[in-house]
């Protein structure tokens, strides 16, 4: 199952609008950009898989840090390589400016999430801090500085005090921020 | 370790679980089935058997958006078609029920979809917002806001007044008798007729200042008649329908403002103003996604960088520091009130200034040429000229205040909006108490009730001023932008002078660009009286203004090294422009309420006031009508409503305290139940000690 290249057909077309937050319009788009990005022997695939180096070269991923991150999360092939038209559609879905912010929440939780295990530990922490700041050494914070900075967020959003942040507590936080679901948007 | 979700193909054999969590450590395994894992977002296969459980009955389920499903598409796939297999049983009504609401909710996408399309300008303010962050878009959205306000409003005042006077302007005017008080014949002399032997150069004149050859046309309220028509099945009381048309452009507006402040209010009450857990708000919701460029995205970088240093460094010396002692609170206090006195001085400075300037201007209105030009925009010159210096100044004040920052920018911005407000208000009071002799010579207004040697026709001249206005607003930001900006940016980046350096290119401050749409948005509406084609003007030149302003932007500007914070400046922004409705509210009540109209011009020629319109044409409705509207005034009706709402008032009232006490209550739960888990956990440690089993 998947689209052909070239054209999306109208049933297709209605159950990607039933199954995510884009409007037609989006839908359209993204398939064009998502053809543009397959090779010419990818194209005649019946369910083609852009590779990672590929989706990358889009503008609007190209220079955010957590390109790689979002790959992964959004990618359901075993290797975590590479996106179908339908997880493309799922990652402009949760991106999209009508998406719920549960679901923006969980995406973003596990785009965090930079070693897979369900919570954010300390070294995630200091993962996405660096991604923050700039991974360059003069942009970088202090070993002292991140070291208070991550016990102060461990103390603000750590409720049942493990150590580690949840999706609960992950969400506690994202719920009392108004300016999440403004920022957490890519659009076309 | 599970972390990918396991895929199967298509539809059926698919596991419910999903993202699930890491089972090496030795946690409690939940036993219980209802409640979920926290990181599992598990689906219920079998939603119409818990749905039993509650409610006891055979109600159906509604089934479950897919769309807020995280889990990837072919699942999403996967769960509809086995929604679409379990056929519930339902009741006709609920049948009939559940396709009206899936025939509305398509309905609403293909108007989304509509809207999408036609969205003004949707391409540039993502280029905007993804360049220069969310603050400066902001920005943007409210000038989108404004240009559609009064695009609407001028389409209302064209439908109800413009077109009607055209078509009606063959039918015989003053088709009213019009009542002969006294020495009325002085009062109804208008001399409107240009002066036939002018040069060139005065037209320019007359287009800029509205004069001349503008005065008499359907620009100001003079040209307008009071013609009633009166046919066999058709009426149209052009008198009533200009009233009308103005008192419900108020209401449209204000209905417009409310609805958007709502929406920006509710999400700012919700997440409560956020001022505790700043670090983790700032590393988990601080990245703009929607950032385009290897500029911007090192910028913001930048920018997180300096937030979290500034914030840790705060913090350490607030760790550090002793209280202030109570010598120094004194000097602090007083200090604080010695420079709000100064702020306040300077503001009355100005305002005297403009009083000063707005009589000098109005006797030297036998003028012409470019002086006589000069004189007629006095009091706009010394506007703008106080509203630019006087908030440069409050703001140095403010900063030897030393709030704390964030206090620092509102007090300053309130200082502003009140300075440009009210010097408006002193403006429209001078012309007023011209108009009426509040002062000065009271013989002058015996005969007609007005200064009608001045002024034959006050209210054309009270449209001119705001036409003044709103034009000059427009000159200057014109003017600014070739004259200051685009130099200042040259200048900077060709010459290598340390201190041309040091202060850079220009910034662009939303708060006092903000302010400027306001105080154009008032002068219009106060204006709108007196000159019917002004918002549709205003339309145009909001229009300008976006591109002017994107041109700056993007030529000129350097993004601002502070982020600016956008939910609360939205709700300040709206709120900003309410007062400026107020305002020019209390200046329409005034002027339809109290001031007898000019006998000479414009639809309310013969009447003692503006509003006398009503009660006249109240008379003529028919007697079930009139009893029905002395109904409705009357205390029988009013007193029962009045309690009704605020019976209402107090149920809401309630309703939110015991939301807000929930919402406690199930906080200090979590607590609980996380000392429970950690309790548990160290028990289950002991005795795996004790019993000397190793996990």
């Amino acid at each position: 199952m998947g689209a052909t290249a070239s054209h999306l057909g109208k049933d297709l077309l209605s159950e990607y609008q039933e199954l995510t937050f884009l409007t037609k319009q989006e839908i359209l788009l993204a398939h064009k950009r998502f053809t543009e990005l397959l090779s010419r022997e990818d194209k005649n695939l019946p369910d083609p898989r852009a590779p990672t180096e590929a989706i990358l070269t889009l503008p609007e991923l190209k220079s955010n840090p957590f390109r790689e991150r979002i790959v992964r999360v959004f990618s359901t092939s075993e290797s975590r390589d590479g996106l179908t038209f339908e997880d493309f559609l799922d990652l402009l879905s949760a991106f999209s400016d009508s998406a719920t912010l549960e679901i923006k929440s969980h995406y973003a939780f596990r785009i965090f999430d930079f070693d897979d295990d369900g919570t954010l530990d300390e070294s995630d922490l200091e993962k996405l801090v660096n991604c923050l700041t700039g991974e360059t050494d003069d942009t970088r914070l202090t070993p002292d500085e991140m070291k208070q900075l991550i016990r102060n967020i461990l103390e603000e959003s750590d409720i049942d005090k493990d150590g580690t942040v949840n999706l609960s507590e992950f969400q506690h936080v994202i719920s009392r921020s108004p300016d999440f679901v403004s920022s957490f948007k890519i659009v076309l | 370790m599970n972390s990918h979700l396991q895929r199967q193909g298509s539809a059926t054999a698919v596991q419910g679980t999903g993202y699930t969590s890491d089972q090496g450590s030795p946690r409690l395994r939940r036993v219980t089935s209802s409640r979920s894992d926290q990181n599992v977002p598990q689906f219920n296969w079998l939603p119409a058997s818990a749905a039993q459980e509650d409610a006891g009955q055979e109600a159906a389920v509604p089934p479950k958006d897919l769309r807020a499903l995280p889990m990837p598409m072919a699942l999403k796939r996967a769960i509809s078609q086995v929604q679409q297999m379990q056929v519930p049983v339902l009741s006709s009504f609920q049948s009939w029920k559940r396709s009206k609401a899936k025939s509305l909710s398509r309905a609403r996408k293909s108007i989304g979809g509509f809207l999408h399309y036609i969205t003004l300008w949707r391409r540039s303010l993502n280029k905007i917002g993804g360049n220069f962050g969310d603050g400066v878009q902001s920005y943007f959205l409210f000038l989108r806001f404004l240009v559609v306000l009064n695009f609407l409003s001028s389409m209302l005042i064209t439908g109800f007044v413009l077109i009607p006077s055209i078509v009606f302007r063959s039918v015989a005017s003053d088709s009213m008798n019009v009542t002969d008080n006294g020495a009325a014949g002085e009062c109804r002399q208008y001399d409107h007729k240009p002066d036939p032997l002018v040069r060139y150069f005065s037209y320019f004149l007359d287009l800029l200042s509205g004069t001349g050859f503008m005065e008499y046309t359907y620009l100001f309220y003079g040209y307008y008649h009071n013609t009633m028509v009166a046919e066999s099945d058709f009426s149209y009381n052009i008198p009533l329908a200009y009233l009308f048309t103005a008192v419900f452009y108020f209401a449209f507006c204000l209905i417009c403002i409310t609805a958007r402040t709502g929406t920006a209010v509710r999400v700012a009450v919700a997440t409560g103003g956020g001022a505790t857990g700043s670090y983790s708000r700032i590393v988990f919701t601080g990245w703009d996604f929607g950032c385009l460029g290897d500029r911007a995205t090192k910028l913001k970088q930048k920018n997180l960088h300096y937030q979290l240093q500034v914030d840790l460094e705060e913090e350490r010396i607030k760790n550090e520091a002793a209280s202030l002692t109570l010598r120094q609170k004194v000097l602090l206090y007083s200090s604080r009130i010695f420079l709000s006195l100064v702020a306040f001085g300077l503001i009355i400075a100005a305002f005297f200034g403009i009083y000063q300037a707005t009589i000098f201007s109005q006797s030297k209105v036998k003028e012409t040429g470019v002086l006589g030009l000069f004189y007629e925009y006095l009091p706009s010159i010394v506007i703008t000229v106080g509203n630019f210096v006087v908030p440069v100044l409050c703001d140095q004040i403010a900063m030897l205040e030393r709030y704390n920052p964030s206090i620092t920018v509102i007090v300053a911005l309130l200082r502003s909006v009140f300075l440009r407000m009210v010097s408006l208000g002193v403006l429209l009071f001078t012309l007023w108490s011209q108009i009426t002799c509040f002062e000065g010579a009271p013989e002058e207004c015996a005969l007609c009730h007005y200064n009608h040697k001045s002024y034959p026709c006050w209210e054309t001249r009270v449209g001119q001023e705001m036409y003044k206005l709103t034009l000059f607003d427009l000159l200057i930001t014109l003017a600014m932008l070739v004259l200051v900006e685009f130099p200042r940016r040259m200048v900077v980046d060709n010459s290598s002078n340390k201190l041309v350096q040091f202060l850079g290119r220009q910034e662009f401050l939303v708060p006092v660009n903000v302010l400027g749409l306001v105080y154009g948005q008032t002068v219009v509406w106060t204006g709108a009286l007196f000159c019917p084609l002004l918002p549709l003007l205003n339309t145009l030149k909001f229009v300008i203004v976006f591109y002017a302003k994107k041109i700056t932007l993007f030529s000129n500007c350097r993004p601002a090294a502070k982020t600016f914070r956008s939910t609360k400046s939205k709700v300040f922004f709206l709120l900003v422009l309410l007062f400026g409705w107020s305002l020019a509210l209390v200046a329409l009540i005034y002027s339809i309420a109290k001031i007898h109209p000019s006998m000479s011009c414009g639809p309310f020629r013969s009447l003692s006031s503006m509003w006398t319109i009503v009660p006249d044409s109240f008379y003529s409705l028919s007697l079930t009508t009139q009893g029905f509207l002395y109904f409705i005034g009357s205390q029988g009706f009013s007193i029962p409503l009045f309690l009704f709402f605020s019976v209402v008032m107090c149920y809401f009232i309630a309703l939110a305290s015991v939301y807000g006490k929930s919402v406690d209550l199930l906080k200090a739960q979590l607590k609980l139940e996380a000392r429970d888990k950690q309790f548990l956990v160290k028990q289950i440690e002991e005795l795996s000690r004790t019993l000397g089993v190793a996990r």
